[in-house]
């Protein structure tokens, strides 16, 4: 039987999965753990059983996300009875799903957004086949999140082999590529920045799959020299929508199919709301929605265009978005601190690293450490500042606001 | 300089409550010897730039202390 999962020193068969879901005929409808295995075994059998699912990360703070109904975490739900026989009939239930999948968006406002995706558009880019079969992935993203969720369903539907890589650091990263002889790696450019510099090349993988943020050309060169046998795209996929569009180089193309889909008002692409998951959060321009992300057209005709920017502040450290307004609104809930701003400094490593200036209340006297110690209790560990420089005062605009341009 | 290095290590072992190192040595890992994560090695980017305006990691990874202070040089 294939291997479905391998993490840290344990291997997980399809049989185990099939087995795990056939026995226990109950799930968690909102889970929260550190244990892929369970977490995977929970989404599948919500999946396959029509049942809604909440998907959360393992270290969220439930005061973090607006709308979350705190009672029923970790509570198992009795499912109806069942039994599946074989893998086959799993992914065909899979697919055939209609269940409701909420996941979570960083916004722009505030505290993260409930996005509610139905099968179709979580596996839209699903590619099934002989040629998609025996792949080795290396699972590199968050299992709760829209990106990790792409490479899972792509894995599980071929019935590949998943080898969990998440925040581990380069020598084991490199450590599980040689021994599981992985083909397949779906990562942020930072994930790749991290295997730098070039030591070995590794010529069995065969795909190298960049998403979650701008990516360049040093970065390209390099992961050519480290997979010199892998063809490299990027994937555009955001937790609003799922993935809609991959391409080679920098350069990104809408599918023939969906290319009606999209127009674009002062640089900015709008997505039609056919494309979208469902959030209350979503504001439509008509019936389109603003990605907020800047784009070129290099060919019109053909859909292909080139991102710039985006548009609003979000800062993204790393692969992952930060709404400066949400760290500088808990940092200002701080006994002694009057004011502060929070932004991103460009940074070879993680794209960004978020600083925070603050403004203490006059003879309040805090540390930095302090400071990050008391975020910690509020905060998601990616969301806190990195380095924080105490200020006497603030650049304002002429309205009377922060000035953050730096 | 170096002891400009080894304050910058500890005050980010401190954020994660590690217990501070006495003294550095050229071939320590970054990582493996001194438990660093990406975002820890970010943060000391951020840091050594701040103090002596290089950016280590401009031309790919650092791995150990004695190519920082080759960097720094």
């Amino acid at each position: 039987m294939e291997v479905f999962l391998y993490n840290g020193g344990e291997t997980f068969s399809y049989e185990m999965l099939i087995n795990s879901i056939n026995q226990n005929q109950e799930y968690y409808p909102l889970y929260k753990t550190h244990d892929i295995f369970a977490y995977f075994d929970n989404l599948v059998k919500g999946i396959i059983t029509n049942s809604p699912l909440v998907l959360v990360d393992s270290d969220l703070n439930p005061s973090e996300v607006a709308g979350l109904d705190e009672s029923i975490i970790n509570v198992p739900t009795r499912l109806d009875e069942y039994h599946f026989d074989d893998i086959d009939a799993i992914i065909t239930a899979l697919q055939n799903s209609t269940s409701e999948i909420t996941i979570f968006t960083s916004g722009t406002t505030g505290q993260p957004k409930k996005v509610v995706h139905s099968i179709n558009t979580l596996t839209r880019s699903v590619r099934k086949g002989d040629k998609y079969k025996r792949q080795i992935w290396a699972y590199a993203y968050n299992p709760t999140h829209m990106a990790g969720l792409q490479v899972f369903f792509q894995a599980f539907e071929n019935q590949n082999t998943l080898v969990n890589v998440f925040n581990m650091q380069r020598s084991d990263v490199y450590q599980r590529i040689e021994e599981y002889k992985i083909t397949h790696i779906s990562a942020t450019p930072t994930f790749y920045r991290l295997l730098l510099p070039y030591e070995h090349s590794y010529p069995l993988v065969q795909r190298i799959t960049l998403g979650g943020e701008k990516s360049d050309n040093h970065l390209y060169d390099n992961i050519k020299k480290i997979f010199p046998e892998a063809k490299i795209n990027n994937v555009y996929a955001s937790t609003e929508a799922g993935s809609l569009f991959a391409a080679k180089g920098d350069c990104f193309q809408i599918p023939e199919k969906i290319r009606d889909k999209f127009t674009v008002v002062d640089e900015e692409l709008l997505i039609h709301k056919s494309l979208l998951g469902k959030s209350d959060s979503f504001k439509y321009d008509g019936d389109y929605y603003h990605s907020g992300d800047l784009i070129e057209w290099v060919n019109i005709d053909d859909g292909i265009f080139r991102f710039k920017s985006r548009k609003n502040e979000v800062i993204n450290v790393g692969g992952y978005k930060i709404n400066p307004g949400e760290v500088e609104e808990t940092i200002n809930s701080i006994k002694g601190v009057t004011q502060s701003l929070v932004y991103g400094k460009a940074n070879s490593i993680l794209g960004n690293v978020i600083i925070a200036e603050i403004q203490l209340e006059e003879g309040s006297i805090i540390s930095d450490l302090e400071i990050r110690k008391i975020l910690k209790e509020k905060l998601q560990d990616f969301k806190i500042p990195r380095k924080i420089k105490f200020v006497e005062t603030f650049s304002l605009t002429r309205t009377g606001k922060l000035k953050r341009t730096k | 300089m170096k002891g400009k290095i080894l304050e910058i290590i500890n005050n980010i072992r401190a954020a994660k409550e590690m217990a501070p190192v006495t003294e550095l040595h050229a071939e320590d890992n970054l990582r493996d010897d001194l438990g660093l994560t990406s975002f820890d090695l970010a943060e000391l980017t951020v840091n050594i730039e701040d103090e002596f305006d290089i950016d280590i990691f401009e031309d790919g990874l650092v791995n150990t202390i004695g190519e920082i202070y080759t960097k720094l040089g």
